[in-house]
């Protein structure tokens, strides 16, 4: 039998911080055969991306490969000299970067650099031009010739991903290793390139090894699914049997705070506390998620080895198997919401906002080059108090703009927006009244937080501008940290100081400050790890609880939606093309453009495409 | 037990500040003590001739004399004495001159940075224009429209320099002002002065405390090229610049002459160096976590 | 100065109004602008010359100055930028960076005053006074005296030129070359941790060439950015250097003309300081866009 592609066996990598030492992976293993696909799975700091910087020989200085050997086809990688290492990376083993946006050189043209690389791969002059254009064709792209006279910024997203794919594959390697390609795509786009990877991986037999955070859309397109945590290896298996029957606690929880796309309505329950890192990891013994388990033990502090379970091709690093079946939910978590409280089925009440025919163009250039492009045509739509509404689509078809002008950060050109019956204007007493009753989340609260300011501040700056004693500041920031979940002792810390979560609990705490009628919030789970997606999707349900409050959802995630909303809004090319219960809408969708997105979701799913 | 605290707060702040910031502050705290004292610490006045002793060389060489430590120039003027009245003109220079240039760029510089349109037009212009003129030959300029004198040295420094403050944080400003926190104080119903005010300004801080302290490097030369030509403050006034283009005249006689003002200049230029090195570098520890090595 | 020294108060009333010094100054000065439009830049106060011809004659000094002292201190500010980053982990590094950070501390005039010092009178090793050796007779053809040298066929008084060119506009490089160093290894920093790097290094390229084509190609664009904000700087240092060096050029007229208040003349020498910072400025900016594929879109 051949060897393995890629054998990782007992690898850890360690990091010397100021003389004291912390495992950042370990004790992993693995093995990876041609052809096949293995998916990591892992939130941020699971130590994913330490593995891609082991396989391309890039620790930085601080750190090194402590135990362990990682073979490529045979050999030991690690240990051969430099200049054969240099042989295997880029010619055997290629990489498919996260943002294919930025990793081109600007001011290269597509053809320099692929000449470039095909020449550092030893092929003449003559062949490399028929072979680019092949590559290209390869990758959906027939226009080869006169894109690769184009520099990377003349080319849409889409085609530099391409391209980076066509890279990827052009030396025919034995191993590409993906790290998070899809994560910034919607899953209509998200699916284009998975079968791109797919039919290239299928064309030259290559092994590869994908890194997502996402574990249904890991399970959906690999053979095995490898779920990590803290650096250490928690579960690994066939993906059918890991995603219907994961067997340790963390894949279970995992699996717990994604909301489902099919099925009956199930509450999330997300993992509560955080993943050890750094210095935290040192002080630990034993099982690495053991705080975060509901199963911990005091066996638990003792050194756990991964076992196999029964069927011989799922291990496990656990001491207890919690249970043989697995219950996706458990009744006895506290902090439950009921389906019908869930989807706001409150009764029905007045509507306080109206949109009637919103449209709005995007005029570019002057003059006699001046072009419309419509970005909004003819959007109604009403919203009900406490009534949570989302609007899907994907990117492009007006989502954002949609949610800019209702905000008034942005001119409508035609219709209206009747806010209680009263037209909203944009006079300065207008903005006051808008801006009382409704409040954006913006979506990367890295961008929308002040890093110079204080948590506390940050939350009560709406205060700033009106009279207010201090003490009644302190007090209003101490009540909406109480609301969004987050501790009081975090108030005095910059944003640099909090985590991806709590950044974005000030983020929806900020706009709660005055307490609007309406929230909108422009796809504020996207990019977060799904314990803390789980986590602000709760918090969302539990503020309508306690404040009665709205919410405009605009998302490309239609789990969320579903989780979230009784009403959803399907967009197209700046159109409203269907409107409905998600419910209904996701399980029997009429507009064709819905099908298809319902459909994209449904595949990274892996579920079967609805009729 | 609350001195030893107290005594480790101060020297965790040291530590904090790093030896960069710790040296250029020393020079420039020494600078301002010698040119407060500087009646009480001088051995001369420093403007009395002693007409028998001119040229003397410092005192440990051949013909020097203890009662002028650095010898004596042309006049037989003692020049360890003019060098600390001199300190007095680069004292007051090099506190009010980035102040101003600080104050004025940075206000304009936030302006045509946020508020964008017609406004970031004319500004912008306004700053092309007066780059196109060498900052020399516009200093000199304007002293020549302004009359020889303290203020006109200050004030000309500022009317040439404002423009690099406006540049960089117009610059810094674009970078920030479409992150969405701008969007969310609009919200939150602040006026644009206040966004401007209160977001921006904190934000490009770091930069400007950076700016300031080239611009001290950057006052210290203008101030002694002008007075190196004389335009700077009058003749009396006892000024670095002007010692070294006396003592360019008697350069063959007495090359010795030339090194005590050269030397006070470049280390108080190479003090704001270290200043603005030093902050540039707490800043960057500060934003370095520890986590970073995990992602 | 036009006027003997005993002239009449008539005599003065009457110089006045033909020098049009009795007009109110803004008037004085749009006489002046439109008088330049025709080509005449005035006459000079103090000598009564043509003020164009006094800046002719003095322009070439400048501009081969100048000239010189970019090529010296663009190469020295270039090579040092990079070789401090391709050596970022080695003791070269910190000993560029600290030659670098006392060649800031220096301003130009005294960098003149010090080279002088010791190049010219100390070692005696190179001229330090003037553009030429007086004993040597040079053609005049172009007003240029480094091409007027070599158009005459004379290499000896090119050399000799040259040699007294070097010490003022190693002067004046040394004014550009740290800046220029710094923004470039910063820049070559900055682009090392970039998307674009990582890719071509998982593709395998050498290092040479990630440095050499794909990180300096980046690198140059701030450099240039920088040299262009910097040309006010380099053409205002030759003020000085000028001065010190007895050099005939533009900035010795300006400080004459200053302490003889000769306002034609301060006036045409400021017009043509900034017409020269324009140009510097202009070509940085089409080299901007002969480099960057991005710029003018």
């Amino acid at each position: 039998m051949t060897p393995p592609v890629l054998s990782v066996d007992a690898l850890s990598v360690r990091l010397n911080m100021a003389g004291e030492t912390v495992d950042l992976l370990h004790d992993l293993t693995f093995s990876l055969h041609k052809g096949e696909t293995l998916a990591v799975v892992g939130e941020s700091g699971a130590g994913k991306s330490m593995l891609t910087r082991v396989l391309a020989q890039q620790l930085p200085d601080n750190m090194q490969v402590s135990h362990g050997a990682v073979y490529f086809k045979g050999e030991n990688l690690l240990a051969l000299p430099a200049k054969q290492q240099r042989q295997i990376t880029g010619r055997e083993i290629t990489y498919i970067p996260q943002e294919p946006m930025v990793a081109l050189n600007p001011v290269m043209t597509i053809g320099q650099q692929f000449s470039e690389y095909l020449q550092h791969l030893g092929m003449n002059k003559k062949r490399r031009h028929a072979e680019t254009l092949t590559a290209l064709e390869d990758v959906g792209l027939q226009d080869g010739a006169s894109l690769l006279k184009r520099y990377p910024h003349q080319l849409s997203g889409g085609q530099c991903q391409r391209i980076m794919i066509a890279l990827a594959f052009i030396s025919q390697p034995a191993l590409v290793i993906c790290d998070e390609a899809t994560t910034a795509l919607d899953a209509v786009n998200q699916n284009r390139v998975l079968s791109l990877i797919r039919r290239c991986q299928k064309k030259y037999d290559t092994a590869v090894l994908f890194i997502t955070h996402d574990i249904s859309l890991a399970a959906s397109l690999s053979e095995q699914v490898m779920v990590m945590y803290a650096g250490e290896l928690m579960e690994f298996g066939l993906s059918n049997s890991v995603l219907n029957n994961p067997r340790h606690p963390y894949t279970q929880a995992l699996m717990q705070s994604r909301p489902a796309i099919t099925g009956p309505w199930q509450p999330l329950i997300p993992l509560q506390g955080h993943m050890p890192g750094g210095s935290e990891l040192q002080q630990l013994k034993g099982c690495r998620f053991q705080s975060r388990c509901r199963f911990a033990g005091e066996d638990c502090t003792n050194r756990i080895q991964p076992r196999l379970l029964d069927d011989d091709s799922h291990l496990v690093r656990c001491l207890i198997t919690p249970s043989d079946e697995y219950h996706p939910s458990s009744p006895d978590e506290e902090d439950t919401f009921s389906e019908h409280y869930a989807l706001g089925l409150l009764g029905t009440s007045e509507p306080f906002l109206r949109a009637e025919n919103i449209s709005k163009d995007y005029i570019s250039g002057r003059f006699a080059r001046r072009s419309r492009k419509r970005a909004l045509k003819d959007v109604s739509f009403t919203l009900a108090p406490g009534e949570f509404v989302a609007v899907v689509g994907e990117s492009g078809s007006g989502k954002s703009t949609l949610a800019h002008t209702l905000m008034g950060l942005e001119k409508k050109h035609g219709g209206q927006i009747y806010l209680h019956d009263k037209a909203l204007g944009h006079s300065e007493s207008e903005w006051r009244r808008r801006i009382g009753c409704i409040q954006m989340v913006f979506q990367n609260p890295n961008s929308a937080l002040n890093p110079a300011r204080t948590t506390a501040s940050l939350m009560t700056q709406p205060m700033e501008y009106r009279r207010f004693l201090p003490s009644e500041r302190r007090q209003r920031a101490q009540a909406l940290a109480h609301a969004v979940g987050l501790n009081k002792k975090l108030l005095p810390c910059l944003p640099q100081d909090l985590s991806g979560g709590q950044r974005q609990r000030v983020n929806i705490g900020r706009s709660l400050c005055d307490i609007p009628q309406l929230l909108i919030a422009d796809e504020i789970v996207s990019g977060l790890d799904v314990s803390v997606q789980a986590q602000i999707l709760n918090l969302l349900l539990r503020l309508r609880r306690e404040f009665k409050i709205s919410l405009l959802l605009i998302s490309h995630d239609l789990a969320v939606v579903r989780y979230l909303c009784s009403r959803v809004l399907v967009m197209h090319q700046g159109e409203i093309v269907e409107s409905g219960p998600p419910q209904q809408v996701f399980s029997s969708p009429q507009h064709p453009y819905t099908k298809t997105l319902v459909n994209a979701s449904r595949s990274a799913e892996g579920l079967e495409p609805v009729q | 037990m609350t001195i030893s605290i107290s005594m480790n707060g101060i020297s965790t702040t040291l530590r904090r500040a790093g030896w960069r910031l710790l040296l250029g502050g020393g020079i420039y705290i020494t600078l301002f003590i010698v040119a407060l004292l500087a009646p009480q610490l001088a051995p001369h006045a420093a403007d009395t001739q002693h007409l028998e002793q001119t040229l003397l060389p410092p005192f440990w060489m051949d013909g020097g004399h203890t009662d002028y430590l650095l010898g004596t120039d042309v006049l037989g003027r003692d020049i360890l004495s003019q060098l600390i009245y001199g300190a007095r003109v680069t004292a007051i220079v090099v506190v009010l001159a980035p102040l101003g240039a600080a104050l004025t760029g940075s206000c304009l510089g936030l302006m045509a940075g946020y508020l964008r349109g017609w406004t970031e037009k004319v500004i912008m212009t306004l700053v092309e224009i007066w780059m196109a003129f060498p900052s020399v030959v516009l200093a000199m300029l304007l002293m020549v429209a302004l009359m020889p004198g303290f203020t006109s040295v200050i004030l000309a420094i500022i009317l040439v320099d404002w423009t690099r403050f406006c540049r960089v944080i117009r610059g810094e400003v674009i970078t920030w002002r479409d992150r969405d926190f701008v969007k969310a104080a609009r919200l939150s119903g602040a006026s644009h002065l206040s966004v401007m005010v209160s977001d921006l300004l904190p934000v490009v801080r770091p930069t400007l405390m950076v700016l300031i302290t080239l611009e001290m490097a950057t006052a210290i030369m203008a101030e002694s090229i002008l007075s190196f030509v004389g335009m700077s403050v009058g003749p009396d006034t006892p000024s670095w610049g002007a010692m070294i283009a006396r003592s360019l005249n008697t350069v063959f006689s007495a090359p010795w002459q030339l090194v005590p003002p050269m030397a006070a200049i470049v280390i108080t230029i190479f003090a704001a160096m270290m200043l603005g090195t030093g902050l540039r570098f707490s800043r960057r520890e500060q934003t370095a976590t520890g986590d970073e090595v995990l992602v | 100065m036009l006027l003997p020294p005993n002239g009449s108060a008539d005599e003065l009333q009457r110089l006045r109004a033909a020098l049009g010094l009795d007009q109110p100054l803004l008037q004085q000065f749009l006489i002046w602008l439109k008088n330049l439009l025709h080509g005449n830049a005035g006459l000079s106060i103090r000598s009564g010359e043509e003020v164009s011809t006094l800046i002719l004659s003095a322009l070439p000094v400048t501009l081969q100055l100048v000239t010189l002292a970019i090529l010296i201190g663009a190469g020295a500010g270039f090579i040092s930028g990079v070789l401090a980053f391709r050596y970022r982990f080695t003791p070269v590094r910190n000993s560029l960076e600290v030659t670098n950070a006392m060649a800031l501390s220096v301003p130009e005039f005294l960098w003149g005053i010090l080279l002088m010092l010791v190049f010219g009178i100390g070692l005696r090793v190179s001229p330090f006074f003037g553009e030429v050796d007086p004993r040597l007779m040079v053609e005049q053809q172009t007003g240029f005296l480094l091409i007027d040298t070599l158009l005459s066929g004379n290499p000896a008084a090119f050399l000799n030129v040259l040699s007294h060119y070097l010490l003022p506009s190693l002067a004046l490089a040394l004014a550009i070359a740290p800046t220029l160093m710094r923004i470039l290894y910063s820049s070559l920093n900055q682009i090392y941790a970039s998307e674009y790097m990582r890719s071509a290094r998982l593709r395998g390229l050498p290092e040479r060439r990630l440095l050499l084509v794909h990180a300096l190609r980046n690198a140059v664009l701030p450099a240039l950015n920088l040299m262009s904000v910097q040309a006010g700087m380099l053409i205002g240092g030759t003020l000085l250097i000028e001065k010190i060096y007895g050099l005939q050029g533009i900035g010795s007229l300006m400080i004459d003309a200053i302490n003889n208040q000769d306002l034609p003349v301060i006036q045409a020498v400021a017009l043509v300081y900034a017409i020269c910072v324009l140009m510097i400025n202009q070509a940085t900016e089409w080299l901007q866009h002969v480099l960057d594929p991005r710029a003018g879109v």
